[in-house]
């Protein structure tokens, strides 16, 4: 496996999510703010948990990078459109299962079960995240499939 | 069967009579007759499950109550809580029904919405009768039916609602049913409701512990509420009210439960009130704070910033519960509506207006918190700046105003809460940080607005503020003017606009018109408009008349129903209920109204209940 293009362009293909999303954000496609919803698992300071999910979430984009790392390996081709397609199950998979169960896990994220007691401050996502906004599914797919082109193109197929 | 009355032999319930039961998802209203006739799942702006109400028997009812019309000799709320207990007398004997939806599900297996009824006799047996016909949507959608063990099932796709009974009573839908109950020996009544998820089975005897406990859980969360209150008991209710109309997944308050009931009984002012409107929430958000309910008043500013975000800085007029775009305005064919008003709509068209009056709301909200001491993090001073950068940039626009005119003019009312919000802005930028050229701009654009307000938007020959530029009429959301601060509270100014109003807007007794009656493009009339006449009290707190605040608002107490609940509009004549219900906005300016009564200086006045 390309463990060294791994450590370094796993970091590269998180971050141009990440900067994919915060652009998407910032012109108004998506609420979906990953730094703000990752980093308040750990403080409820909105200023500090962006900054704390920056570093979570390019931890997580490392872990990802792995299996995507793996999968061109046991393949042994790794091209942008593999990359691509992986980018799309990877997406459908953060969709459809991740997002939805993260209410049960997040400490200060709402449910929508939630009742008077709850002092939580995030609303749920909802199914494709689209409490965030009707285009968050879409911008979520098109900046998954970026990192996906990313490590295609990065990673060497070994 | 003879002699139990059937849902179409019903007349409609005065909207007087109804009761209000929530779990802080959705909501149901409760006639007088025991007969749930709205009901919508599973949130607040759902499908109607229940839809009596505006959608006549076909859109079905849930009634549980003595067999033949009985008189109520007591309908109340158990102190401090939501459930709600109505007693008949029903040939020398009692019958009570005790119900509530159960609000908190602590992480445990139960179902996401759970109403639990119980029936109880005393003084010897009664005959009762249990008539269930759920009907699904706008089309009225007859559920697919079978039985699971003891439960009634009832099912349309992805909703599935069961209905349990101890002692076990074989209930079909659409069929009332009959039973005998004795003393000492309740019948409990279990309606769990499942969307998108597994039906989860509930004994009736677990499900009233569960309504036992989270009663005490209301009680507790009232027992926080500020002590020196005055006319504390009408103020708890109002806040358990507001906080039972808001949806705890997002913090969001919904302006009113339902849907279409008139403004003008068999005319057409008949709105969909299921969503969020920035202004009610902002005003909850002083509401809370004034009786020291923090989470509450946190929770909404944060969910408003965070739901305008999309279409920031441009603040919507109003959003669904979890901050998406308000649905396209529809009217549902075949609807009859209460006292045959139609259309039935659903969907809200006043989501696309310009009011500018929501960005001073809003922004006030916000430095009312900063005051507290809860500084604002970078994302809420971020959305505020925009706000008020808008305002400095747009207040000489026409807008839709408070109140959601179709022809926008530029309102005084309006101007004058633009004001508020680059004020506000400013008074928030002297402990966050600001640019200079930005700080410039705001105060250019505060002493602009406040002179032109001044010359256009004031008519000496009235001693009053008016409604519109170059119009002569007056308006009652005016009466906000003495918390504003573009006038002194005590100028002539102020007090010329509030006696203008309390004198040529008045219906009668405490209560106004909010504009003259009939002004607004639309076909029919309507009735006074009961926030106006919490605001007149908060306004007249503001200007040292103390003594007549604490009259006016001990006359408007006298206006709620029984429960304690008020509607949008009264009609002078008859004292009935007009419009959604209950609102959140007369609720929220009831509170206000007391706290301004708190507030405000004097020795002579000891307002405690």
């Amino acid at each position: 496996m390309d463990w060294a293009g791994w450590a370094l362009f796993g970091i590269v293909a998180t971050a141009a999510l990440t900067a994919s999303m915060i652009t998407a954000q910032m012109v108004g496609l998506t609420r979906l703010d990953l730094p703000l919803v990752l980093g308040t698992i750990v403080t409820e300071d909105p200023d500090r948990a962006r900054v704390a999910g920056f570093f979570m979430h390019l931890a997580a984009g490392q872990g990802f990078a792995l299996g995507y790392a793996a999968v061109f390996a046991v393949l042994h081709r790794a091209t942008w459109w593999i990359g691509a397609l992986l980018g799309a199950l990877h997406v459908a998979i953060a969709l459809t299962v991740l997002l939805p169960l993260l209410p049960g896990v997040h400490p200060r994220m709402a449910s929508h079960r939630s009742g008077p007691a709850s002092t939580a401050v995030l609303e749920p996502p909802g199914l494709f995240g689209l409490n965030y906004g009707v285009q968050t599914p879409a911008v979520t797919a098109v900046v998954h499939v970026i990192y996906g082109v990313v490590l295609g193109l990065l990673l060497q197929a070994r | 069967m003879s002699g139990v009355p059937l849902a179409h032999q019903r007349s409609p319930a005065p909207i007087t009579d109804y009761g209000l039961l929530s779990d802080t998802r959705t909501a149901t209203l409760v006639g007088a007759d025991g007969g749930i006739d709205w009901l919508c799942v599973p949130r607040f702006d759902g499908d109607p499950l229940f839809g009596r109400l505006v959608g006549g028997p076909a859109a079905g009812a849930f009634r549980v109550g003595p067999a033949a019309p009985a008189p109520v000799v007591e309908r109340r709320y158990r102190r401090h809580s939501a459930t709600l207990e109505t007693t008949w007398t029903v040939d020398g004997a009692r019958l009570t029904l005790t119900e509530a939806m159960v609000a908190e599900l602590d992480g445990r297996l139960l179902p996401t919405t759970l109403l639990v009824r119980r029936l109880s006799a005393q003084g010897g047996p009664v005959d009762a009768v249990v008539e269930f016909d759920p009907r699904l949507g706008a089309r009225h959608r007859r559920p697919r039916v079978h039985h699971r063990g003891r439960d009634l099932v009832c099912e349309w796709g992805s909703l599935a609602v069961s209905l349990g009974c101890a002692p076990n009573l074989t209930v079909e839908p659409g069929t009332p049913t009959a039973l005998t109950v004795t003393p000492g020996d309740p019948v409990t009544i279990v309606l769990a409701i499942a969307h998108r998820e597994p039906l989860v089975h509930v004994e009736p005897a677990a499900a009233w512990d569960l309504l036992v406990a989270d009663e005490d859980r209301w009680r507790r969360w009232a027992a926080d509420i500020d002590v020196s209150l005055p006319f504390r008991e009408s103020v708890v209710r109002s806040l358990l009210t507001l906080r039972l109309l808001t949806y705890s997944p997002s913090q969001a308050p919904v302006a009113a439960p339902t849907t279409s009931l008139p403004e003008d009984p068999g005319g057409v002012r008949n709105w969909d009130y299921r969503y969020v409107w920035p202004r009610d929430a902002s005003i909850s958000v002083n509401a809370f704070l004034g009786v020291g309910k923090l989470d509450e008043a946190n929770g909404f500013l944060a969910w408003l910033l965070h739901a305008s975000r999309l279409q920031r800085p441009r603040l919507p007029a109003l959003l669904t519960l979890d901050g998406r775009h308000v649905p396209r305005e529809r009217e549902l064919p075949g609807w009859r509506g209460y006292l045959d008003s139609v259309p039935v709509r659903v969907g809200n068209a006043a989501a696309e207006q310009h009011q500018l009056d929501g960005y001073g709301w809003v922004v006030d909200a916000a430095w009312v918190l900063v005051q507290a001491g809860h500084p604002l993090n970078s994302e809420m001073w971020r959305a505020v700046r925009g706000f008020a950068d808008l305002v400095a940039r747009r207040w000489p626009e026409p807008d839709a105003g408070i109140w959601e005119v179709r022809e926008p003019v530029q309102h005084v009312h309006s101007t004058l809460m633009g004001w508020l919000a680059v004020d506000r802005a400013l008074r928030i930028a002297d402990t966050h940080r600001l640019s200079e050229r930005q700080r410039r701009r705001w105060q250019r654009a505060r002493d602009a607005i406040a002179t032109d307000v001044r010359l256009r938007g004031f008519d000496p020959s009235q001693a009053s503020y008016v409604r519109g530029y170059g119009s002569s009429e007056l308006d009652a959301a005016l009466l906000v003017l003495p918390l504003l601060g573009v006038d002194d509270p005590g100028s002539a100014r102020v007090r010329g606009t509030v006696d203008a109003i309390r004198d040529r807007l008045s219906a009668g007794g405490p209560l106004l018109y909010r504009y003259p009656p009939g002004r607004d493009g639309l076909p029919g009339s309507e009735g006074a408009f009961l926030p106006c006449s919490f605001w007149l009290v908060q306004a007249l707190a503001h200007t040292g008349r103390r003594a007549e605040a604490v009259e006016l608002f001990r006359e408007l107490l006298g206006r709620a129903n029984s429960l304690g609940l008020y509607g949008e509009e009264v009609d002078p004549a008859t004292g009935a209920f007009l419009g959604n219900y209950p609102q959140t906005l007369t609720h929220a300016a009831l509170i206000q109204a007391a706290l301004a009564i708190r507030d405000a200086p004097s020795a002579d006045e000891g307002a405690r209940e």
